[in-house]
């Protein structure tokens, strides 16, 4: 017992006072916590493309990802935990699936499986396709591949179940759904002729009265983007002055006239061949 | 009879269902044993019963042809006259060939002259956006890029860890040997050695002239 430390069973995550070290032990509870939160992980019931197919495969028997707590998929978001979004996320799609995100309780996980969920994949610049679920749900986990193979989705419900275990009580940041007042549900695309930002809508509804009445609509404040400035390859091109251009009017007025005459000659001809 | 495909369908079924316990049985002990003989037993062809395969402790061995996202091949960092060399030259094969355009390589000049140098000066995959499809494995010219077996890669953040850039997309040629032995020992005997194409066109060279100098 002469060993013992003392100092070593107060190391917690919780600020303890000087004049108590020493004197009181705490034991982690988020680590209880955490352990029950990642091993009850409930996977939302739906697929959309082919990483579904990989998905299936991942659940049945052969990887059997029940073995990590995620047996139950359940086909309601009100007792789902994780949504797994696997597939190409059509601009159609991308409003169920985050309504059906609003409706999860908390706390609740996003992994984007595949390339096309991620970012896009071979469909990045497709008209109806959302380039990456992450521009509209806070992603979690990002699991690569065209599918992902089972194993490959397995580590990546394996480094979402580390995630949870690095999460601790003491940090509202890790738990914000223990703070006060409901959570910020995510705003739900309007499906348009591009996917349309709800939070723009007073914008857009103002410049369609602009247009109905024809007065020029304006412009939206734009986002500011960096604007690119092409290094000078030479020190001798950066030097150069730019000379001044001066207009002679005289010869501004010959040139036309010989442009005018030209012209005249030439719709003589056309009209002469036909 | 009506219903009796399915009768045979669930039969099949049902025989693997009975034939993992038979397995069970015949195994044994065994089965907890940490051979690798036993795992690929089990897992192979031949295994009758369904098994699950304990995922982070025991992992089913890729095939050698197996594709999940490209890396560079690099000479060797104890290689004799080019250490850690590029294969690739930047010709832009691979970033034109590749379907969803997720390829991006900056060539390098010579800073006198102006002249490209074949070398990439900077390479960058998104594998998020790679498909997998192999296909800049398939018309690189020079054996230099290559699919990888890593399909580890799971991570919190896209763009600071899913966009490889040339020092994580390079690994050596002892590396594309161990994973793919059969393909890289195919390569290079259409190569005509382990090396470079361009060394070994210098290396035929140079003894070309070295045995002129000896008949003289």
């Amino acid at each position: 017992m002469a060993d013992l430390n003392l100092n070593e069973l107060h190391d917690t995550e919780f600020p303890l006072p000087e004049q108590m070290h020493g004197n009181v032990a705490i034991t982690s509870l988020s680590k209880l916590y955490n352990w029950s939160r990642r091993s009850s992980m409930w996977p939302l019931l739906f697929g959309l493309a082919c990483c579904a197919i990989e998905m299936i495969g991942t659940a049945a028997s052969r990887f059997d990802f029940s073995r990590f707590g995620m047996e139950v998929m359940r086909a309601t978001p009100r007792q789902s935990d994780l949504m797994i979004v696997s597939g190409t996320v059509t601009k159609k799609m991308v409003v169920p699936i985050v309504r059906l995100y609003n409706q999860m309780p908390e706390p609740k996980y996003v992994m984007a499986m595949g390339a096309c969920a991620s970012g896009g994949g071979p469909f990045k610049e497709g008209y109806n396709v959302v380039s990456g679920i992450d521009k509209y749900l806070p992603v979690d986990v990002y699991v690569p591949g065209c599918p992902p193979t089972p194993q490959a989705l397995l580590h990546g419900l394996i480094t979402l179940q580390k995630k949870i275990d690095g999460q601790s009580l003491a940090n509202l940041d890790d738990v914000p759904w223990y703070g006060v007042g409901p959570s910020e549900p995510t705003p739900i695309p309007i499906l348009g002729p591009d996917i349309i930002d709800p939070r723009q809508m007073d914008t857009i509804r103002r410049q369609a009265e602009l247009a109905a009445l024809g007065q020029p609509i304006g412009l939206r404040a734009l986002p500011d983007v960096p604007v690119y400035k092409p290094k000078p390859k030479k020190a001798v091109a950066a030097a150069a002055v730019v000379e001044e251009v001066v207009v002679d009017e005289e010869d501004a007025a010959r040139v036309m006239e010989l442009r005018q005459a030209a012209l005249a000659r030439k719709r003589a001809y056309d009209a002469s061949k036909s | 009879m009506y219903g009796k495909g399915i009768m045979r369908g669930l039969s099949v079924t049902l025989k693997h269902f009975f034939q993992t316990y038979v397995d069970d049985l015949r195994y044994g002990w065994r089965k907890y044993s940490p051979k690798e003989d036993n795992f690929e037993m089990r897992q192979g062809m031949a295994a009758q019963g369904a098994f699950t395969v304990q995922y982070p402790d025991e992992k089913l061995a890729v095939p050698e042809r197996f594709r999940f996202v490209p890396f560079l091949v690099v000479n060797e960092d104890d290689h004799p006259e080019a250490p850690g060399k590029d294969w690739c030259t930047s010709c832009g094969i691979c970033a034109k060939v590749c379907p969803p355009q997720c390829i991006w390589i900056v060539r390098s000049e010579d800073p006198n002259t102006g002249r490209p140098i074949p070398e990439p000066e900077a390479f960058f995959i998104d594998i998020d956006i790679c498909m997998n499809c192999g296909f800049c494995a398939e018309f690189c010219p020079f054996d230099a890029i290559k699919m990888d077996h890593d399909y580890e890669l799971a991570s919190y953040d896209r763009t600071t860890s899913h966009i490889h850039d040339k020092d994580h997309l390079s690994k050596p040629t002892s590396y594309w040997n161990r994973i793919a032995p059969t393909r890289a020992a195919e390569e290079a005997e259409a190569r005509g050695g382990w090396e470079h194409i361009d060394v070994i066109k210098e290396r035929k060279k140079a003894e070309k002239a070295a045995a002129k100098a000896a008949k003289k």
